[in-house]
């Protein structure tokens, strides 16, 4: 394990302390960190390792969220509802990956930005079964005090931070990333030595997704309602590209550091300027690209860059 | 009658989807360059012609010659200013980019114009022509030949001037354009300044047809999006062919499948395009 | 490759940053005699002009209880503060910023946000820390049947609209027999489609055209061919004013003519009328409330008359029902807390659930479940550019006239 995974952990840890100092709107705060680290983490899979930049986190967010409400209103308990949205996010994906990352660059950006309008148009036809655009009211898991609800939610997205940073932190040890890193490199040349590029963007695209599914229905979980509009809002798959771009790319300490610091600056923006938030948001995003274009982590590591697109970007 | 009448529909239709597009598809062309605020200019364009008939009595005829030239220099100025330093930066960063300068200029235009919609009403009303029960609107018609006329004067410009030979040539191959003696910067901000130009006539002609608000910006750049895939990117001609597809599919979908179902069949036709045919109707193979 | 510093100024900025926000709004909540109310609005996103419409009611009732001088707890006036957030038009975000406004900004009490979806959403934080909620714009049942105490409403049910509409309609225009209906498919424009199809079947109306579209849809040219040739008398259309005056402009494009063609909620609002110009001709709707409604009420605002006054003095416009549902929220605050004679949650609440009272809005009476009942939402449709009450009887402007070209 490398000295950035520890500290990744030693920082996800450090997360876990903040039931003891906050009240329930600071936990609220913390459950979005988490939430907000797991989609720049899983992106970064895609997004960083193979270097495919995707859009299709808030298809598998709304997914997840969907399929969660679905079962728990059948009366399933939530830990088998977020287990079934974790694999077919993760089956799903996997095999839309097979075949949508044979495109590159636009293409699939184009392609996985789809798949958000796919999806949620399908919810939102599906009345019958999502409620379409009336919505989908989800019944109240622990319905105890304000605060323990608020703890509950807090360490189950947590939880589910630590997982996705443990199995990100494999993924990156493991023959699957340094294939990753090879696609991402030259998928050409990868392909002649013997790598099955195929079988590995898949299996990145279907990791990526599960988490975030499961995410998802955590989340739809918490908020007791959700509709098309919101969870397949096409912000939650911006949000973790600007996270990475903002910790440092192919990272994962960078990515979370990223999501951390981005949710600081939505939280103050948004508190501060209320009529002109979002323009505030897009200016501090053209600043950002345009004068720390490698990331907060590049404050420390320009050599990190200079490892991951030591090739000089080609013109695509 | 009916199918008459959609197709119809969509021919007319069709045309203002390719109008919508063509500025879309020249910028992601030329510059490979997904303009992600290509919606909210066109927006701007309809609030420049709203406010142009409302204030001064200006028809939105006029309108488009005000339009063209302002937001050509807008254009340029944004990719010389700011595009242009990051236009060698991965696919992510110029589109991340686009992003934010969408977030402030539709904030801006939420800002001033308010959220609230506005409609231009032409006075007279144009009215619609009939002939044996298949009824098509003038207004659409002539924002149809408008259109047209546009897209043609595009091609002209491409296949005629310097500069077009220019933009087309950096468009095939860059390193050769350069070698050629082409300034690249340059030819950049031109074919971004057309693309905005494009988009704000667009938004002239839509204000005839749409009622008129930041927040429609969305729905065009969903639109040039797709018709940009459907056809091809680029050019003029596949622009044309992936808004008639939209339409006709839009049309024809909403009438069999009802019209929730419209927009999921048209971003299902889109999958399918980029991975069975992603060089579009019209398109040439490795643009990549 | 251990960046020990990173980490730090990474964990350090974000909570600077968060102290910073909090810091700032923090600051204004000192001041002792003022009231707080929380209002979070879909600010920006695809609901903003729905927006708008709600802070002008909310800033007009704030405006006057403070050129009285306040509201009157208990021998002492207190100012009127409100205390606004954006919540993007996304549902959860209006939970967290409820959340935030109660255990943050320490409102005393809360505005429902927009629209059904997010107010019921936003109503499970009010009941958790049992803060008194006042919803301007909520009216679907199930926003009502979790049987919460601390949530109120004042919007009648959706078939209060759709009933009297289609008596109306069966009573005037006998020969309707057929029914298009096209619903945005959004939450509320969803829901009263569904309660108009259930009172034309129940009044023996034939429904030959049932479906929704998409939001963000550009054109619907196609789908009113396909109606067009189903030959409907009536045509009853659901959506935002954005959709109706697209879909009316297209009805005109498109030649359409029906007996009888129904938009809701486009056609209360004064920017549809003008929008939609001599095309709004005749286009029937129904609403919970009405400018020319003359009620003698017992709140700050007095007669419906005065409030109209009141309003087109501030905003040099017509009000309509959402700019006056929002500012009677504000006023049943002003007399729930004035008779409570304290900032008390618990009694502020007690007293608006035992409300019976008239006001420029109409009688006010909550049902059990916090959803007013006292309504008797009218029925009117645009002629020569105004909106002409044709029910109820008692403050009907008008004869329905049919034929909408």
């Amino acid at each position: 394990m490398t000295r950035t995974n520890i500290a990744l952990l030693v920082l996800i840890a450090c997360v876990a302390a903040l039931p003891l100092f906050g009240d329930a709107y600071a936990m609220r705060l913390g459950t979005m960190a988490c939430m907000y680290a797991i989609f720049a983490l899983s992106w970064n899979i895609v997004g960083g390792f193979a270097g495919y930049p995707s859009f299709a986190t808030a298809a598998f967010f709304g997914l997840g969220a969907y399929t969660t409400g679905i079962l728990m209103n059948k009366g399933v308990p939530l830990s088998v509802s977020l287990l079934g949205a974790l694999v077919l996010c993760l089956v799903l994906a996997a095999a839309l990956g097979a075949v949508l990352l044979r495109l590159r660059g636009h293409y699939f950006a184009i392609a996985s930005l789809s798949l958000v309008e796919v999806f949620r148009e399908l919810v939102n036809n599906a009345t019958d079964l999502t409620g379409g655009g009336m919505g989908l009211n989800i019944p109240l898991v622990s319905g105890s005090s304000v605060l323990s609800d608020a703890t509950f939610f807090f360490y189950a997205m947590w939880g589910l931070l630590l997982l996705t940073a443990l199995v990100v932190i494999a993924v990156s040890a493991s023959k699957l990333g340094f294939g990753l890193n090879c696609i991402r490199q030259n998928e050409t040349a990868s392909n002649m030595v013997g790598l099955n590029s195929t079988l590995h963007k898949a299996v990145a695209f279907g990791l990526s997704a599960c988490f975030v599914g499961a995410a998802g229905g955590l989340y739809a979980a918490w908020v007791h309602y959700i509709d098309p509009s919101d969870v397949f809002d096409i912000l939650y798959s911006v949000k973790p590209i600007v996270m990475a771009l903002m910790g440092g790319l192919g990272s994962p300490l960078g990515v979370v550091c990223g999501a951390f610091v981005y949710l600081g600056l939505e939280e103050v923006v948004w508190r501060n300027y209320i009529q002109i938030h979002s323009g505030v948001l897009g200016v501090l995003i053209i600043l950002l690209l345009l004068f720390l274009p490698h990331g907060l982590i590049s404050l420390h590591a320009s050599k990190i860059w200079r490892g991951l697109f030591g090739r000089k970007a080609k013109h695509v | 009658m009916l199918a008459i009448q959609v197709l119809i529909n969509a021919l007319v239709l069709g045309c203002l989807y390719a109008c919508i597009a063509i500025g879309f598809s020249l910028v992601w062309g030329v510059l490979n360059v997904i303009n992600l605020i290509h919606g909210s200019f066109i927006v701007l364009g309809a609030y420049l012609a709203w406010g142009a008939y409302n204030a001064l009595g200006l028809s939105p005829w006029y309108s488009l010659l005000i339009a063209a030239p302002s937001f050509f220099v807008f254009g340029y100025l944004l990719q010389r200013l700011l595009l242009n330093r990051v236009i060698t930066a991965p696919v992510l960063v110029t589109l991340t980019l686009t992003f934010g300068l969408d977030l402030i200029l539709n904030n801006a235009m939420i800002y001033y114009f308010k959220a609230d919609y506005r409609k231009l009403i032409l006075n007279p009303p144009t009215g619609s022509v009939s002939i044996f029960d298949v009824v098509v609107p003038v207004d659409r018609l002539i924002a149809t030949a408008s259109a047209l006329a546009l897209t043609f004067l595009l091609y002209l410009l491409l296949r005629r001037s310097k500069v077009g030979r220019a933009i087309v040539a950096v468009r095939l191959d860059r390193d050769a354009a350069v070698l050629m003696g082409v300034n690249v910067k340059s030819i950049y901000a031109v074919a971004f300044g057309l693309g905005a130009a494009l988009a704000g006539c667009a938004g002239v002609l839509m204000a005839l047809i749409f009622p008129i608000s930041p927040l429609t910006s969305s729905a065009y750049l969903g639109k040039a999006f797709v018709v940009c895939v459907l056809g091809g990117l680029g050019s003029v001609s596949g622009a044309l062919a992936g808004g008639l597809l939209l339409a006709l599919v839009e049309g024809v979908g909403s009438v069999y499948l009802g019209p929730a179902h419209a927009v999921t069949l048209s971003f299902v036709l889109l999958i399918i395009f980029l991975v069975v045919r992603p060089q579009g109707l019209l398109g040439r193979k490795g643009f990549e | 490759m251990f960046h020990p510093r990173l980490v730090l100024a990474a964990l350090s900025a974000s909570f600077l940053l968060a102290a910073a926000g909090l810091g700032a709004t923090s600051s204004v909540a000192s001041a002792q005699d003022v009231i707080r109310f929380g209002a979070p609005l879909p600010i920006t996103g695809p609901l903003a002009p729905e927006a708008v419409k709600q802070q002008q009611g909310y800033d007009l009732w704030a405006e006057q209880a403070n050129k009285a001088g306040g509201i009157n707890v208990g021998g002492k006036k207190y100012k009127v503060e409100i205390v606004y957030s954006d919540y993007q038009s996304n549902t959860p975000r209006s939970v967290q910023t409820t959340e935030q406004m109660i255990t943050q900004d320490k409102v005393n009490f809360m505005f429902g946000p927009f629209g059904s979806g997010a107010a019921k959403a936003a109503s499970t934080i009010a009941e958790k820390y049992k803060v008194p909620m006042l919803a301007a714009t909520a009216s679907s049942s199930q926003v009502y049947d979790q049987n919460y105490k601390y949530l109120f409403g004042t919007f009648t049910p959706n078939d209060t609209l759709t009933t009297p509409l289609t008596k109306l309609v069966k009573a005037k225009a006998t020969d309707v027999k057929k029914v298009a209906i096209l619903a945005r498919n959004d939450l509320f424009p969803l829901a009263i489609a569904q309660e108009m199809e259930k009172s034309a079947k129940e009044n023996g109306l034939e429904v030959v055209y049932f479906e929704k579209y998409a939001i963000n849809t550009l054109d619907h040219s196609a789908t009113l061919s396909q109606i067009k040739s189903l030959a409907p008398q009536w045509v009853f259309i659901t959506g935002y004013t954005n959709d109706l005056l697209l879909i009316r402009k297209q009805m005109v494009d498109q030649q359409m003519k029906a007996g009888v063609v129904t938009m809701i909620a486009g056609p209360a609002y004064q920017e549809f009328i003008d929008s939609a110009g001599a095309t709004a001709e005749n286009i029937s709707s129904a609403s919970w409330w009405h400018p020319a409604e003359k009620y003698d009420g017992k709140d700050i605002f007095g007669s419906t008359a005065n409030f109209v006054k009141l309003f087109k003095d501030k905003y040099k416009l017509e009000p309509d029902y959402a700019h006056a549902s929002a500012a009677v929220c504000g006023a049943l605050f002003q007399m729930a807390i004035e008779k409570a004679g304290s900032l008390d949650r618990d009694k502020v609440r007690d007293e608006l659930a035992k409300m019976d009272v008239v006001t420029f809005w109409g009688p006010v009476k909550f049902g059990a479940n916090g959803q007013i009942n006292s309504l008797e939402p009218p029925v009117f449709q645009i002629q020569a550019g105004k909106p002409v009450v044709l029910f109820p009887d008692a403050i009907k402007q008008g004869d329905f006239k049919l034929g909408v070209n």
